[in-house]
C-alpha cells in the first residue's frame, strides 16, 4: 500500500458512490432541495480532494508513517494483520451457532497471537477468563443482550 | 443567579446516592483508560452507548462526563511513568513529566499534574456555569442558516486544525460526511447510498464507526508494526507525593496560566486540548525562573500543560451543551448518546432538559473532587495497569469492543462492519489521516443537510441566505479563512525566505 494507492482506492469508492447517487429514487413530493443534492455535493468534494491527495502523493509528498525511523513494521506484518482479522471472522462466523463466550474466546486468541502471544493453554485460558468476565458484567449485571454465553443456553 | 439556583438543583440531584455512584463509576473508569494506552474516552464512552436504553439519562450523563474528566487526568500518569501519553492532549505533559520520573520525583509530577487537573477542571466547570447560558441565550436568535453555517464551520475547523495536514482532514471529513448520508432521507424516505442491504437503512452506527477507527484500528496497525509486544520502560513510583513549599510556589501560577489557555480554546470549534497544552508549555518555558531546568524535569512544564488539558475538557462541553456542535470526536459520540435518549441538543437543551443540564455540570464539580482523591492514593494500581502485557490488553479491548457492537442490536452485519472500520483506521493512522474529521462529518452530515434544506425552503431557494444574513455570513467567511490561510501563511513564509536567501 502506499499513498498513490490510498488516492486511487477514494477515487473508485467516490465513482461507486457517484453511480449511487444516480440511483438514488427521485422524491414525488415538491421541495426546494430534494434528496440527491447533498449527496452529490459531498461525492463531488471527495472526488476533488481525493484528486488533489493523488496529486501530492505522484509528487512524493504524501506521507507513510512507517517509513519513520523507527516504526518500520517488524518482519511477519501481514501474517500479524490477517491474524487479527481471522479473529473478527472466527467471532461473526461462530456467535449465533456457538453463543457468547466460545467465539470471543478464539477472536481473543487469534488478536492475542497478532501481538505475538502463543496458541496454547494459558492463552486459551486467559481469553476464556476475559470473554467469560464481559458476558457476566455486559450481559448479566448490565442487561446488555449479547444472547447466550454457550451454545447449550446459559 | 439564575445559573446559581440551577447549580443548587443540580447539586441536589448529583449528590443522591444512585448518581454519585454512577459518577463515581465513570471516573474510575475514566482514569482506566486514561491511564491505559489504545483506549480513549470517545471509544469507552461509544462502548457504553448500548447502555443508554437500560440506564436513566441523568445517571448515564453524569457517568459519561465522568470517564470524559477521568480520562483527561489518567492520562498524565502513563506520560510521566511510562513516556508514553494515553491520549494526545497528554503529549506535552511526557517531555518534563517523564523527566522528573527519571531523575526520582515521579511523585512530584503525578501531584502536580493532579492538583492542577483539579484547579484547572474546577475553574473551567465554572466558566461552563457561568458563560453557557449566555451562549444560550445568543443561540436562541440562530435560524436554520446560522445553524448551517455554523456547523460547516465546526466541519472545517475539525479538519483544518487537528492533524498535520488540511488536506488528509478534508478527505477525511468528505469520507465521514459521505457515510452520514447512507440510510433513508428522513424528509422524502428514500434510501441513500443502501447498495440494497436493508442493515444500512438506519444508517451507519456511530459506535461502530468510531470503536472500529479507534480501538481496532489502533491495534490492527500496533500487531502490523509488531513492536508493542516489546513493551515500554515503566519508570518506578518514585519521590514523595507531597508537593514542597517551592514545588508550590512554582506550579500555582502554570496552573492558573494553563486554565486559562485551556477553556476558551476548549471552547471554540476543533480547539480541543493539544493546542492549549502546547502553547501552555511554551509560555511557562519563557516565564520560568528556571528555563535550564526545561528539558531536564521542570515542574512547571507538567502543571501548566496538565491544567490546561482539563480546563480544555471542560470547555469542549459548552458548544456541545448550548449549540448542540461537537467538537471533538468524544464530543460526537457524547452527542448520539443525547440522540439515543431521544433528547434534543442545542440551546432549547437548557429549557426542556434543564434539571439534565445542570446534574451534569454539577457532577463536574464533584467529579474534579473524586479524582483528585482517586488519583494520588491509587497511583500505585494504575502502575501496575501499565504492566498488563499487550496480547491480552489488545484481547480484552478487541473483545470487549465486539461485545459492545453485537450488544447494541445482535447485528453480525455491524460486527462485520466494525472490523471494515478497523481496516478503514489502520489505512488512516499509516498514512496519517485524523479520525476524529471523519467521526464529527459523520454525525454532523444529516443535521446539516436538515438545516441546510430548512434554510432554503424559507429563503424559497435562495443559495445567498447563508452568506447575506450577518451572522450566518460571518461564520461562513471565518470558515473560508480558516481553509485558505494555513496555505497563504506556507506561500508568505516561503516567499520571505526565498528573498531572504537572495538577500
Amino acid at each position: 500500500m502506499t499513498p498513490l494507492r490510498v488516492a486511487l482506492l477514494l477515487l473508485v469508492i467516490c465513482g461507486v458512490a457517484a453511480w449511487q447517487v444516480t440511483v438514488i429514487p427521485q422524491s414525488l413530493m415538491e421541495m426546494t432541495v430534494g434528496p440527491t443534492l447533498a449527496p452529490a455535493v459531498i461525492v463531488g468534494a471527495l472526488g476533488l480532494v481525493a484528486l488533489l491527495y493523488g496529486l501530492n502523493a505522484l509528487r512524493g509528498r504524501e506521507v507513510d508513517t512507517s517509513h519513520a525511523p523507527g516504526q518500520e513494521p517488524l518482519p511477519g506484518a501481514n501474517k500479524r494483520l490477517l491474524t487479527l482479522l481471522a479473529g473478527g471472522g472466527a467471532f461473526i462466523a461462530l456467535v449465533i451457532p456457538l453463543g457468547f463466550v466460545i467465539p470471543s474466546t478464539v477472536c481473543g486468541m487469534c488478536i492475542a497471537r497478532a501481538f505475538d502471544a502463543p496458541f496454547n493453554g494459558r492463552s486459551l485460558l486467559t481469553c476464556g477468563a476475559i470473554a467469560a468476565v464481559f458476558w457476566v458484567v455486559f450481559a448479566r449485571l448490565l442487561g446488555v443482550g449479547l444472547g447466550p454465553a454457550l451454545p447449550w443456553g446459559i | 443567579m439564575d445559573a446559581l439556583n440551577a447549580l443548587m438543583g443540580g447539586f441536589a440531584v448529583a449528590l443522591q446516592p444512585t448518581t454519585l455512584m454512577w459518577g463515581f463509576v465513570g471516573c474510575f473508569v475514566g482514569t482506566l483508560v486514561g491511564v491505559l494506552p489504545g483506549i480513549g474516552p470517545a471509544l469507552t464512552i461509544a462502548l457504553l452507548l448500548p447502555l443508554t436504553y437500560h440506564v436513566p439519562a441523568t445517571s448515564m450523563f453524569v457517568m459519561f462526563a465522568g470517564i470524559y474528566y477521568g480520562a483527561a487526568y489518567g492520562g498524565s500518569t502513563t506520560s510521566i511513568l511510562l513516556n508514553t501519553p494515553g491520549e494526545s492532549a497528554s503529549v506535552v505533559t511526557a517531555l518534563e513529566g517523564n523527566r522528573m520520573a527519571r531523575s526520582g520525583r515521579a511523585g512530584q509530577a503525578l501531584a502536580t499534574a493532579a492538583i492542577g487537573s483539579f484547579v484547572a477542571g474546577t475553574i473551567g466547570t465554572l466558566a461552563l456555569t457561568f458563560i453557557a447560558p449566555m451562549v444560550v441565550e445568543a443561540a436562541l436568535a440562530f435560524g436554520p442558516a446560522e445553524y448551517f453555517s455554523l456547523m460547516v464551520l465546526s466541519l472545517v475547523a475539525v479538519s483544518a486544525v487537528l492533524g498535520n495536514s488540511v488536506l488528509r482532514g478534508l478527505v477525511a471529513l468528505s469520507v465521514g460526511l459521505l457515510l452520514g448520508m447512507i440510510g433513508i432521507d428522513l424528509q422524502t424516505g428514500q434510501p441513500r447510498f443502501t447498495f440494497g442491504r436493508p442493515e444500512l437503512l438506519d444508517g451507519i452506527e456511530v459506535t461502530v464507526a468510531a470503536v472500529g477507527l479507534f480501538a481496532v484500528g489502533e491495534a490492527a496497525y500496533l500487531a502490523w508494526q509488531g513492536r508493542e509486544s516489546k513493551g515500554g520502560e515503566v519508570m518506578k513510583m518514585s519521590g514523595s507525593l507531597w508537593l514542597s513549599k517551592k514545588d508550590w510556589a512554582r506550579s500555582w501560577k502554570a496552573w492558573l496560566r494553563g486554565a486559562m489557555y485551556g477553556f476558551p480554546i476548549g471552547a471554540m470549534p476543533a480547539g480541543g486540548a493539544e493546542l492549549p497544552t502546547l502553547l501552555s508549555y511554551y509560555t511557562e518555558r519563557k516565564l520560568s525562573r528556571h528555563p535550564e531546568e526545561f528539558g531536564h524535569g521542570a515542574i512547571e512544564g507538567v502543571a501548566g500543560p496538565e491544567a490546561a488539558n482539563n480546563a480544555a475538557a471542560a470547555g469542549v462541553l459548552m458548544p456541545l451543551l448550548t449549540l448542540g456542535i461537537p467538537t471533538s470526536a468524544t464530543a460526537a459520540i457524547m452527542l448520539s448518546a443525547f440522540e439515543g435518549y431521544g433528547i434534543q441538543t442545542g440551546p432549547q437543551l437548557f429549557s426542556q432538559q434543564g434539571s439534565l443540564v445542570w446534574t451534569l455540570i454539577a457532577s463536574l464539580y464533584i467529579g474534579n473532587v473524586i479524582l483528585l482523591v482517586l488519583n494520588l492514593p491509587l497511583v500505585g494500581l494504575w502502575v501496575k495497569l501499565l504492566k498488563i502485557p499487550p496480547p491480552w490488553l489488545y484481547a480484552g479491548i478487541i473483545v470487549i469492543s465486539t461485545a459492545g457492537v453485537y450488544g447494541a442490536g445482535n447485528s453480525v452485519f455491524n460486527v462485520g462492519l466494525l472490523f471494515v472500520f478497523g481496516l478503514v483506521g489502520f489505512v488512516m493512522r499509516r498514512f496519517d489521516f485524523p479520525a476524529a474529521p471523519l467521526i464529527v462529518g459523520l454525525i454532523l452530515a444529516p443535521m446539516a443537510e436538515q438545516s441546510m434544506r430548512q434554510a432554503l425552503t424559507i429563503s424559497q431557494g435562495d443559495w445567498f441566505t447563508f452568506f447575506t444574513r450577518p451572522l450566518s455570513g460571518s461564520l461562513m467567511a471565518i470558515s473560508v479563512l480558516l481553509l485558505v490561510l494555513p496555505s497563504l501563511l506556507r506561500v508568505y513564509r516561503q516567499r520571505r525566505d526565498a528573498a531572504k536567501g537572495l538577500g
